[in-house]
């Protein structure tokens, strides 16, 4: 091979090198991490679930809706509903006493709304509020409901309440549904 | 609509990149001593935000997430913003030379910026659509533009008043942000 | 010493990256709300700091000028996000609080401006020196500004990361009434912008 020739083509090689080195570096991180991962998400709703049910024993997990159990009794259901609030997705998690009544609601980190204002509907002042309310009286106070919005956060309230408050009617509708077929 | 909406102003005003999010603070405090040159910055990177938003997006979407190599976003993020301003930047200057002149300069600069990766990293994490994406973009071009602008004019002023001398340029600079970021908190319960 | 301690004593005062060079801005206000998140992104950046200062030094004469960025970003990147997943997987609550900070490492002008302007033109020992040297500097910058900040705005101290959660005490009236300001971006601003004005009245930086 001419000289010149090599010395046209080596920062083409030497890239190539360089991006596969990384490529398979990147490659081979991500076999190793990705089991601790997923086990750290499947860890941390664990933890949500043992919170709003403390006397739950184990759970499973089926057609996106959580069975809890507490020592072989059902003690009731958990789901994930996402809202659209301010800064973006808010992934809550609902947890139903029964077919009518949700047990509890925890925002699921990371808090994207606004620092102070929005991010609030994570404190307890907020979710306390869905404590022990009914499927239907799940709305804000000014649309009728039970549930007071938090002083200059009208939207990303409005957006937990909007996402609970239709996630729980059509997770509900599913279990009736599976009831019934048997 | 009204969720375009909420995207454009959380990004331009409520959760503005410099004064509450901490995003392209360095160009904030280094080209921020003329208004021309401010403003010239902020179009410049607004433009490559939304451009790189675009871009990004289409990526995440139509490769990393098929093919299942989410893992290398980073990469390819900034691969694609710098490859982007080098395309821009030739573009501007063989199509318009006023233009580049104008605020072509900055291109180079912007590759680094947080502010730019920094809005596309947002558009992932918070799942936005594409049209949300460039949506975020815009609103977070135009409120990091706002904010230079005023800070820009503030620091014209200031170069012609008696300061301590150690606390002349960035120091003063730092101050002025307080306030500027104080005021831009009563934007919190605007909607 | 020699020329080994220079380089590395040059990152902490003289060229400290944070309150002299003025770099690496960004995350030093974003992650400076706690002393926990500050030793976490400075685990992350002497990490990504010193593998690409001794990467690039070690291929600085076989790199040609015009792939020098190119590459180095690539290389950074890579080393940005192996720590990002390894952070992910083993400090979940860490790599919730950095948030974006962590990935936009790779933007930091702290490590792109060291690879540029030392580990291209020394040699690899002296390139971990100053690695070493300048991660000491934003750390100890960090620290500083963290302290002030979380006491200030919450009132206390105390160092949750990497497993360890220690309270080191709290001050009775501040953690009733805390100055929440700091804890927010104005409150940053005004930290630090009052330091470097400190720094610069004692005569350790020139002025512009």
């Amino acid at each position: 091979m001419k000289a010149d020739t090599l010395k046209r083509i080596f920062p083409v090689i030497l890239i190539t090198v360089v991006v596969f080195a990384c490529v398979a570096l990147l490659n081979w991180t991500d076999s190793i991490t990705r089991g601790k991962i997923e086990y750290q998400k499947e860890q941390q709703v664990q933890s949500m679930l043992a919170e709003m049910f403390p006397n739950m024993s184990q759970y499973t997990f089926e057609d996106d809706i959580y069975t809890i159990y507490s020592n072989g009794d059902r003690v009731g259901y958990a789901f994930i509903a996402a809202g659209k609030g301010y800064g973006g997705d808010i992934d809550i998690l609902v947890g139903l006493e029964d077919e009518a009544t949700i047990k509890g609601i925890t925002i699921i980190p990371p808090i994207t709304e606004t620092p102070g204002l929005g991010s609030r509907i994570a404190e307890s002042s907020f979710t306390d509020m869905f404590r022990g309310l009914n499927i239907a009286d799940v709305a804000l106070s000014r649309d009728g409901g039970q549930i007071d919005a938090i002083t200059g956060s009208t939207i990303s309230s409005r957006a937990v309440v909007d996402a609970v408050r239709t996630e729980a009617m059509e997770k509900v509708k599913l279990l009736k549904d599976s009831e019934e077929g048997g | 609509m009204n969720e375009l909406i909420a995207i454009f102003i959380g990004m331009a005003l409520i959760n503005n990149f410099i004064l509450v999010r901490y995003l392209g603070l360095c160009p904030f405090f280094g080209v921020s001593k003329k208004v021309g040159n401010a403003v010239s910055m902020g179009i410049a990177v607004t433009f490559v935000m939304s451009i790189a938003s675009l871009a990004t997006w289409l990526i995440h979407h139509y490769i990393l997430l098929p093919f299942d190599i989410e893992y290398m976003y980073i990469i390819i993020y900034i691969l694609v913003i710098a490859s982007l301003v080098q395309i821009i930047e030739l573009f501007i200057k063989r199509t318009n030379l006023a233009l580049y002149n104008a605020f072509g300069i900055y291109l180079p600069l912007i590759t680094t910026n947080c502010a730019v990766l920094g809005v596309t990293f947002i558009n992932m994490v918070e799942n936005y659509s594409l049209l949300g994406s460039i949506v975020s973009a815009l609103g977070a071009g135009l409120g990091f533009t706002l904010v230079l602008f005023i800070m820009s004019n503030i620091r014209e002023r200031l170069e012609l008043a008696d300061s301590p001398k150690s606390m002349k340029g960035l120091p003063i600079a730092f101050l002025i942000a307080v306030l500027l970021g104080l005021a831009f908190f009563g934007f919190g319960g605007m909607i | 010493m020699g020329k080994f301690g220079k380089e590395f004593a040059k990152g902490l005062i003289l060229s400290n990256p944070v309150f002299i060079l003025a770099l690496g801005l960004c995350p030093t206000l974003a992650v400076s709300t706690s002393i926990g998140n500050a030793l976490g992104m400075t685990l992350a950046v002497v990490i990504v700091l010193l593998g690409s200062n001794i990467i690039i030094s070690a291929i600085r004469n076989i790199v040609p000028n015009m792939m020098r960025i190119p590459i180095f970003i690539v290389i950074i990147a890579t080393l940005v996000t192996v720590v990002d997943l390894i952070f992910q997987a083993n400090f979940p609550d860490l790599h919730q609080s950095l948030g974006i900070f962590l990935p936009l490492v790779v933007v930091n002008c702290i490590i792109l401006g060291r690879a540029e302007a030392f580990a291209s033109k020394n040699p690899i020992v002296y390139s971990i020196a100053d690695a070493l040297g300048i991660t000491v500097g934003f750390m100890l910058a960090l620290l500083m500004i963290s302290f002030l900040r979380q006491i200030l705005g919450t009132g206390s101290l105390s160092l949750s990361v990497f497993g360890i959660d220690i309270n080191f005490f709290t001050l009775p009236i501040l953690r009733e009434h805390p100055m929440v300001i700091f804890i927010l971006p104005p409150g940053a601003f005004l930290l630090i912008g009052l330091l470097l004005g400190l720094f610069r009245r004692m005569g350790v930086m020139k002025s512009e």
